[in-house]
């Protein structure tokens, strides 16, 4: 539902009724054909939002190219029709869909779920009014968001980096940290952003791609690059794309003489006042709640915290203060793509633990018509060629495509689409297929890695089979990388699709492969994320196996005090242990751990072996490994040897128990960083700011006579954690600078250790004799996490840290289908992060354990039998150990061998194929045959 | 005229594939005269293909995976 | 809540790339859903980005 807000929540957990605002579009997305006639003629032009105001649109627009639904709509703010009655028109004039309805209405809409999930997100920092940096002032001051356009290949200037006052190719670029962000003077928003950091870095390195020569400068307070190789990244942007970084708040921003030139003053590290000039200024703003999702939050009825962000439990992040409603995304917090999209998992994982008894209540199966046997027909092809609006069209000679391809054997079929992806398009195509009896598709379009599932569902809906469907990549591999040839575009066109159709024509009805699905789930490691995930499978009404190898449960977690916002953690993990330890569908292994494993997705078998040496053997449908992570025992600042040297956790304890020494002790200082963010070990572990803060808090409150120091690199307690940055701050700890070439000297002296560190303050070398020496220790990975990857065929990554199959979008789960990755064992994280990780895990476990079976593709290898006389060359090069070696009686009687494939194991990727010597094996789809048709055809000319 | 080479390559669909994909969104611009077959895995390219390709008149294939 | 109602349906407010995570994710678990998007097309501010970090992954 578009172009809909909530505007009120009544009932109960289980039982909500939502009452939804549907604005009108004036458009009628049924007739519409997003053919654009109408943007052609409408002649009202206004700022694009989604340029963030770089670029205009028209009155009547879609929201961007790429938009879902892609259907056009009418801004009634800028419309002449609308706010005129009787004026302009010429819309509805030019469409010949006669999709264009003035007269559309506003419609309420009252919706019966038994769950609300909050996903409104954030709203940019708007700078305007703050007016010392230029903004709106000088147009070469653009907001980080607009660089973001300037910079995509999609954008206004179509990747090339010009200043907006002249458009002169732009050579000097400054970015400015924290706009909108730890800023109460300015702009009240006192937290972190969390991501501007790492957002500034990319779009530096970025342009100085995108521009030779061009010199980049970051100005910024702490460099917060705290997530998962984060840091990598920011050392590659000082070392090999040579972005400069200058630790300093900038003062403002002054234009410069007439030319549009920009004056940056600053105070540098040293000290001096320093004046530099530059062509572009961009704003790093922070991310903040908009209006809108305030207004949403009282109609829903849900608390915020004082950063106006929905107020959650670091146990339960997901949960608002409202039962049944959740939140995920920026609305709790500021938070990068990856974090959000857990997020969006794990209040899925909430939804469902809440809802378990009504799940399949409204769902049912998609009906497609019954396939049509074609394997007695003689090819009929049909060819689709795509414009891509202009992506294809403006390069490639469409028509000329169209009328070659008519040519082919074969092909009987031939037409052309704007955007063959449309879903209108996509109906057409099934109709075109019935009505002109086709058994081959060609789709001359972009790449089939997006949209050859989109047509393999169309032929589907046309009752073909949906391996019938073979992409011609016309856009990626053509109209894009030759855009300066259109000529060449045009015949490599014609080849592309004589190359698909030549494929095609050999392809046969493929059946996916069915597979059962074990509903079961196991969960390894007993920490917080382990007993997470298991505790809401358990919920979801699944049986879980949790593999714990202490004797104990609960992890890391038992060694902490409080989580960032306050809540005591032991009690908290207590309460969940006691939760797992009564589920009746938690099947609780200490002391084992996993020793072997076999099996694949649905259809897990794992053994586990105790500290006694019995085995136990777990059948399973997907598995979650929880294994967590270890403290660093550090080597430096003399931890060995001086006692009063401890670690965070050691403190802890230390502090917690009234120790002696601590209590009589007056000068504290906490070294950040140790064995974090240097050598092989590049890497923010994530916690140890926030801790050493929280523990200076306590230190002062306890008394505030005592000094207590923070020896750092960048202070990285990010999102709303800046409060407690400012409360130590506020109550006198003081904070140290130091860099990794200048790092402190620790060494006892008598009673006390003297601590060495260059002031960044009063530039000069400061000694502190301290009582005792806090050190900020790293978090590890388990030293064994790459043995258990081995079992299960999941990666580690340089760090050893397990390694998820995309680092955006796909956060939890593994390559290896069926397997999942939450808390340390992923990376150092928080607990509300693990949590919230863990509960990702689960939700994306349940959508295969809710199963009975899953279809698997049907690229898979294939045997012939005709020609396989049992070398078994394969059995060894398939990675997958999906080939195994079976005894055959010969059609002469004689004993022979033959292999067999397990088609759930096989990924397809024909190694097997590639090494059979007698054409003995084949994967089908990408059969000898074809490839050698698509060979043929490449060269036929 | 001059030499206008005809290139075949075998692309892996999980790496070479997309990364002549990603050439495109990137829009990268090379010559013209490849002409790209996907297979699931480079693994998957019997030596046949190559010499196949060579014997029909291919200056070159290249197997990237 | 033993007793009380539950209702198999869900309303996810908000289509950018969180709520369409969620979205997926109770749809293929077995959850009727309904998402509730402001503006005229789903995507949010992923779909503005050029590329993400740490991988400079095209962001659409």
């Amino acid at each position: 539902m578009t172009l809909s807000e909530v505007t009120a929540v009544t009932g109960i957990a289980g039982d909500f009724d939502v009452t939804v605002k549907e604005s009108p579009r004036y458009v009628d997305v049924d007739k519409c054909i997003a053919c654009g006639a109408c943007t052609d003629k409408c002649p009202k032009k206004v700022d694009s939002e989604y340029e963030a105001g770089t670029g205009k649109r028209k009155a009547i627009y879609v929201k961007y190219a790429q938009a879902v639904p892609l259907k056009y709509q009418i801004d009634p703010d800028s419309c002449i029709r609308l706010k005129k009655p009787g004026a302009c028109g010429f819309c509805e004039k030019v469409c010949d869909a006669d999709a264009i309805n003035f007269d559309d209405t506003e419609k309420i809409h009252q919706i019966n779920v038994g769950a609300v999930v909050l996903a409104p997100g954030f709203e940019a920092y708007d700078p305007t009014d703050a007016k010392v940096w230029g903004y709106g002032v000088n147009p070469n001051v653009i907001t980080a968001m607009q660089l973001e356009r300037y910079l995509s290949a999609s954008g206004p200037t179509e990747g090339h980096l010009v200043r907006p006052s002249d458009g002169k190719p732009a050579s000097k670029v400054a970015f400015l940290q924290c706009i909108g962000s730890r800023d109460e003077n300015l702009c009240g928003n006192g937290y972190c952003s969390s991501v501007c950091c790492m957002y500034a870095i990319k779009e530096a390195v970025i342009a100085k791609d995108h521009v030779p020569g061009l010199q980049t400068t970051i100005f910024y307070m702490d460099m917060r690059t705290h997530g998962k190789d984060f840091d990598l990244y920011l050392e590659r942007a000082k070392e090999e794309s040579g972005v400069r970084f200058v630790r300093c708040r900038v003062n403002g921003v002054e234009t410069d003489g007439a030319g549009g030139d920009l004056r940056l003053s600053y105070v540098n590290e040293d000290g001096r006042q320093i004046e530099e000039f530059y062509d572009v200024v961009v704003l790093s703003v922070g991310l903040q709640t908009p209006k809108h999702v305030l207004e949403l939050a009282k109609n829903a009825d849900i608390k915020l915290t004082a950063d106006k962000f929905a107020a959650t439990s670091d146990f339960s992040p997901v949960q608002t203060s409202r039962e049944g409603i959740f939140t995920c995304g920026a609305i709790a917090g500021p938070k990068d793509i990856p974090q959000s999209v857990v997020e969006g998992s794990a209040a899925a994982a909430a939804v469902a633990d809440l809802l378990a008894p009504a799940r399949f209540e409204f769902t049912a199966e998609p009906s497609f018509p019954t396939e049509k046997d074609v394997s007695k027909e003689e090819p009929r092809i049909g060819v689709f060629v795509c414009h891509c609006g202009s992506n294809i069209a403006g390069v490639v000679d469409v028509e000329a495509v169209e009328e070659y391809a008519s040519t082919l054997p074969d092909v009987v079929y031939v037409e052309r689409n704007l955007f063959s992806c449309s879903q209108d398009t996509q109906d057409m195509i099934a109709k075109r297929i019935q009505e002109q009896n086709l058994n081959r598709i060609v789709i001359a379009a972009c790449t089939p890695r997006t949209h050859e599932p989109l047509f393999r569902e169309t032929l589907k809906a046309a009752g073909l089979n949906e391996y019938l469907v073979e992409m011609a990549n016309i856009r990626n591999h053509n109209s894009w990388v030759h855009g300066a040839t259109p000529d060449m575009a045009t015949v490599k066109a014609k080849d592309l699709v004589r190359m698909a159709a030549a494929k095609v024509t050999y392809g046969d009805s493929l059946k996916p492969i069915g597979v059962s699905i074990t509903q079961k789930g196991l969960v390894i490691g007993g920490g917080v994320a382990g007993l997470t995930s298991a505790l809401n499978l358990a919920e979801q009404g699944f049986e879980v196996h949790l593999v714990e190898r202490t004797e104990t449960l609960g992890g890391n977690a038992m060694n902490l005090k409080h989580t960032w916002s306050g809540e005591h953690v032991v009690t908290q993990v207590t309460k969940l242990i006691e939760r797992v330890l009564a589920h009746d569908k938690v099947i609780v292994h200490k002391e084992f751990s996993v020793t072997h494993v076999s099996g694949f997705v649905g259809n897990f078998i794992s053994t586990i072996t105790g500290k006694d040496g019995t085995t136990k053997v777990i059948e399973h449908g997907a598995g979650i490994v929880a294994t967590g992570g270890d403290e660093y025992t550090p080597k430096e600042y003399n931890y060995d040897s001086i006692t009063k040297v401890v670690t965070s956790v050691q403190f802890d304890k230390l502090f917690e128990l009234k120790e002696k020494h601590v209590k009589q002790s007056r000068k504290f200082v906490f070294i950040q960083c140790v064995g974090s963010r240097e050598g092989d070990s590049m890497y923010c572990s994530k916690v140890c700011c926030t801790h050493s803060v929280q523990s200076a808090i306590a230190l002062k409150k306890e008394n505030s006579e005592r000094s207590v120091y923070i020896l750092y690199r960048d202070m990285r307690t990010y999102a709303q954690r800046e409060a407690l940055y400012k409360e130590a701050r506020q109550l006198g700890v003081i904070f140290i600078n130091y860099e990794l070439h200048g790092k402190p000297k620790v060494t006892e002296n008598g009673s006390v250790i003297d601590v060495e560190v260059w002031d960044h303050v009063l530039h000069r070398p400061l000694k502190i004799a301290a009582d005792m020496v806090i050190l900020a220790t790293a978090i590890r990975p388990k030293e064994d996490a790459a043995e258990l990857g081995k079992l299960y065929k999941v990666p580690v990554d340089g760090h050893g840290f397990f390694q998820e199959a995309h680092a955006k979008l796909r956060p939890v789960d593994f390559s290896t289908d069926g397997m999942f990755v939450a808390g340390l064992a992923h990376y150092p994280k928080p607990i509300e992060e693990s949590v919230a990780q863990a509960l990702a895990a689960s939700a994306r476990a349940a959508t295969l354990l809710s199963k009975k079976s899953i279809s698997l593709d049907a690229i898979k290898a294939t045997v012939d039998e005709d020609y396989c006389d049992g070398c078994a060359l394969c059995v060894d090069v398939c990675p997958y150990h999906a080939i195994t070696l079976v005894d055959k009686v010969g059609a002469d009687g004689a004993d022979g061998k033959i292999i067999v494939v397990n088609k759930a194991q096989c990924k397809g990727c024909g190694l097997c194929q590639g090494t059979c010597p007698k054409r003995g094996v084949y994967v089908a789809g990408f059969t000898m045959q074809q490839i050698s048709a698509q060979i043929q055809a490449a060269l036929a000319v | 005229m001059s030499f206008e080479p005809k290139i075949v390559a075998f692309c892996c669909n999980w790496c070479s594939y997309a990364a002549a994909d990603l050439a495109g969104t990137a829009r990268m611009q090379y010559p013209h005269n490849v002409r790209i077959i996907r297979v699931m895995c480079s693994g998957m390219v019997h030596p046949e293909f190559v010499m196949d390709a060579l014997a029909q008149g291919a200056d070159g294939v290249m197997v990237l995976g | 809540m033993l007793d009380t109602k539950k209702v198999g349906s869900v309303m996810i407010v908000g289509g950018g790339v969180t709520g369409m995570q969620a979205a997926l994710d109770l749809a293929d678990s077995g959850y009727y859903v309904y998402l509730v998007e402001k503006s005229g097309a789903i995507g949010g501010a992923m779909a503005q980005l050029d590329k993400t970090f740490p991988t400079n992954d095209c962001s659409m």
